[in-house]
């Protein structure tokens, strides 16, 4: 699903990202960890096009990311083409991000009225399903400021999940929540990761990336230091930072 | 002393509160008189009664209130207001959508396009609204016609300019240009108060940047852009009196036309001030309304309404006179 090879970024002087590899194939959920600054949320980012990368190849089912390739040559692709792709990749912030001016039930329509030219009663019933999945049946008319944290993230997933994306990106998604509404959201990412989503999540919630994850990847300093499965990789790390961090963080 | 006693309250005066009421009272009953008084006129009434001739003298409002009444709802004047209402109404509207317009472009990232709109706002603001208007309303002076085509090249078409700009149309242009500029600081600083992550989400979700500003951005933004904007309303209002100046047919210049002849200016000043007042008192109830409308989704309970607010402090005030809190017990007052 994500094919990265020598993915580079850089603000002005700083280097975020310093040639990160790794794949992650369709079905699968990759969990990002790795100290914060070390270019995972960065990474994330460059995968919907959110940032542009500055170099490398990073594809998402097969295709360019920001590019078409017609015979030897790359063609940027412009507003209308990247908007697409972007439909196609459901991403869920850390500060939730709803729409704050819409209920939660037209944060979810929103997408799929404007970008997809749905149907407004067929859009509407899909988004009281989603809602119902993510266990906020009777909150379709409430707008954000009336809901508590984890209810705004379950609507953001909601959100994500009504343009039918292939690839889910999580950028730590529980970060800014209460300690005792954590769960409720993870409940909901288990769901979404049982159903076969592709989920790519940057995340600090080691506890969720050894039950979930088939793939735990860790990042430091701009590249991917280590990666493989969430047994080994917290329980036997191999190498000395992977080490510290964890000592750090379990 | 017994613990069981309740203990009386005593409420702190506050004396000197009640001595600058006292003043401020003072004063606007000197205003009331003065706004009600009459005075002689220097003529005399006189009448003959039982060949005994007694005489008063003559009174009438010192602010001729019976001239204003007279005049109030005369065509004249009606008619003076709606092309003040029009213009004010137009000059916003076009003034608005400038604004908006230069508020993107400024915002955009190109350069030329940032910088013609940044230019536009510095001339703009730069120069009086009522040197503008004057130029305006001169502009067949400078181009007696305008053509449209190609710079030094082929023209396609003219205008006559003196047909085109009219008194009205060039009042009207000379606003609306001089509004967009400050429209558009007002519309750019709505547009940077709304969060990052709003655009982020919405790029994410795949709206392209046009829909991302009309259906994420702009409306946010209203809740900050309609204060200063009804400022620039209330306020275009009266600026419109400005055409009196290239004698375009308004409020101010009707008026004018009246006590030109009957030289009664200060009721006619009062009349044209009168209805300026009504004017920007229902903009102002206008703009509580759609501010509201616009608090959605910001504050979890809608500010009150007047009359729920009016409602709430008398059910207050008749809760304060009832239960008095006179009494207090209190388990340390041993």
């Amino acid at each position: 699903m994500i094919h990265a090879v020598g993915v580079r970024k850089s603000y002005g002087m700083i280097d975020v990202l310093r040639g990160v590899t790794m794949s992650v194939a369709r079905g699968e959920v990759a969990c990002l960890i790795g100290p914060s600054g070390s270019g995972k949320s960065t990474f994330l980012r460059c995968i919907n096009h959110l940032e542009k990368h500055d170099a490398g190849v990073l594809s998402v089912d097969g295709s360019f990311v920001g590019y078409e390739q017609r015979g030897a040559k790359l063609y940027e692709l412009n507003d209308k083409e990247i908007c697409a792709e972007r439909a196609r990749i459901g991403m869920v912030f850390q500060r939730f991000n709803l729409f704050a001016h819409l209920t939660a039930l037209e944060n979810i329509t929103l997408g799929p009225i404007r970008v997809r030219g749905l149907d407004e009663k067929v859009a509407i019933a899909r988004a009281r399903e989603l809602l119902d999945r993510v266990g906020l049946r009777d909150r379709d008319g409430n707008y954000p400021s009336q809901l508590s944290g984890g209810q705004q993230q379950r609507v953001a997933i909601a959100r994500a999940l009504a343009m039918d994306p292939k690839l889910m990106l999580f950028d730590e998604p529980t970060s800014a929540l209460d300690p005792e509404l954590v769960g409720e959201v993870l409940d909901v990412m288990k769901d979404l990761a049982h159903s076969g989503m592709s989920m790519i999540v940057v995340t600090h919630e080691m506890g969720f990336a050894r039950e979930v994850a088939d793939q735990v990847i860790f990042m430091d300093e701009g590249i991917v230091v280590e990666a493989g499965a969430p047994e080994q990789m917290l329980s036997q790390p191999r190498s000395p930072r992977l080490v510290n961090f964890l000592s750090k963080v379990l | 002393m017994n613990g069981d006693e309740p203990l009386e309250v005593v409420p702190v005066r506050h004396y000197r509160q009640w001595l600058a009421a006292a003043g401020v009272a003072l004063g606007a009953a000197m205003l009331v008189h003065a706004l009600l008084a009459k005075i002689p006129t220097g003529l005399w009434n006189c009448i003959t009664t039982h060949g005994q001739r007694r005489c008063s003298p003559v009174l009438q409002w010192r602010f001729h209130w019976d001239v204003v009444s007279q005049y109030f709802t005369t065509g004249p004047i009606l008619r003076g207001l709606l092309m003040t209402i029009e213009l004010t109404v137009l000059s916003m509207v076009a003034g608005i959508l400038i604004g908006i317009v230069v508020a993107v472009m400024r915002l955009s990232r190109n350069r030329l396009l940032s910088s013609v709109a940044w230019s536009y706002t510095w001339f703009f603001r730069g120069t009086p609204v009522l040197v503008q208007l004057i130029f305006w309303f001169n502009i067949a002076a400078l181009f007696p016609t305008l053509g449209f085509g190609i710079p030094f090249g082929t023209v396609f078409f003219k205008v006559n300019v003196l047909s085109v700009f009219t008194k009205f149309v060039s009042v009207l242009v000379a606003l609306a240009l001089n509004e967009g500029a400050y429209m558009s600081e007002i519309v750019r600083g709505g547009i940077l108060a709304v969060d990052e992550g709003q655009v982020e989400a919405a790029s994410s979700l795949g709206l392209t940047r046009l829909q991302t500003m009309r259906l994420v951005v702009l409306p946010q933004a209203m809740r900050v852009i309609i204060p200063p904007t009804g400022n620039e309303v209330i306020s275009m209002l009266k600026t419109t009196s400005l055409a009196s100046t290239v004698a375009l047919g308004e409020l101010l210049m009707s008026v004018e036309h009246v006590y030109n002849s009957t030289y009664q200016v200060i009721p006619l000043l009062i009349v044209a001030s009168l209805w300026y007042i009504v004017i920007s008192t229902v903009l102002s109830v206008g703009q509580f309304y759609v501010e509201r409308h616009y608090a959605k989704g910001s504050l979890r309970t809608p500010p009150p309404t007047p009359v729920q607010r009016l409602r709430a402090d008398l059910s207050g005030i008749g809760r304060k006179l009832r239960e008095r809190p006179s009494f207090l017990r209190t388990a340390t007052s041993r």
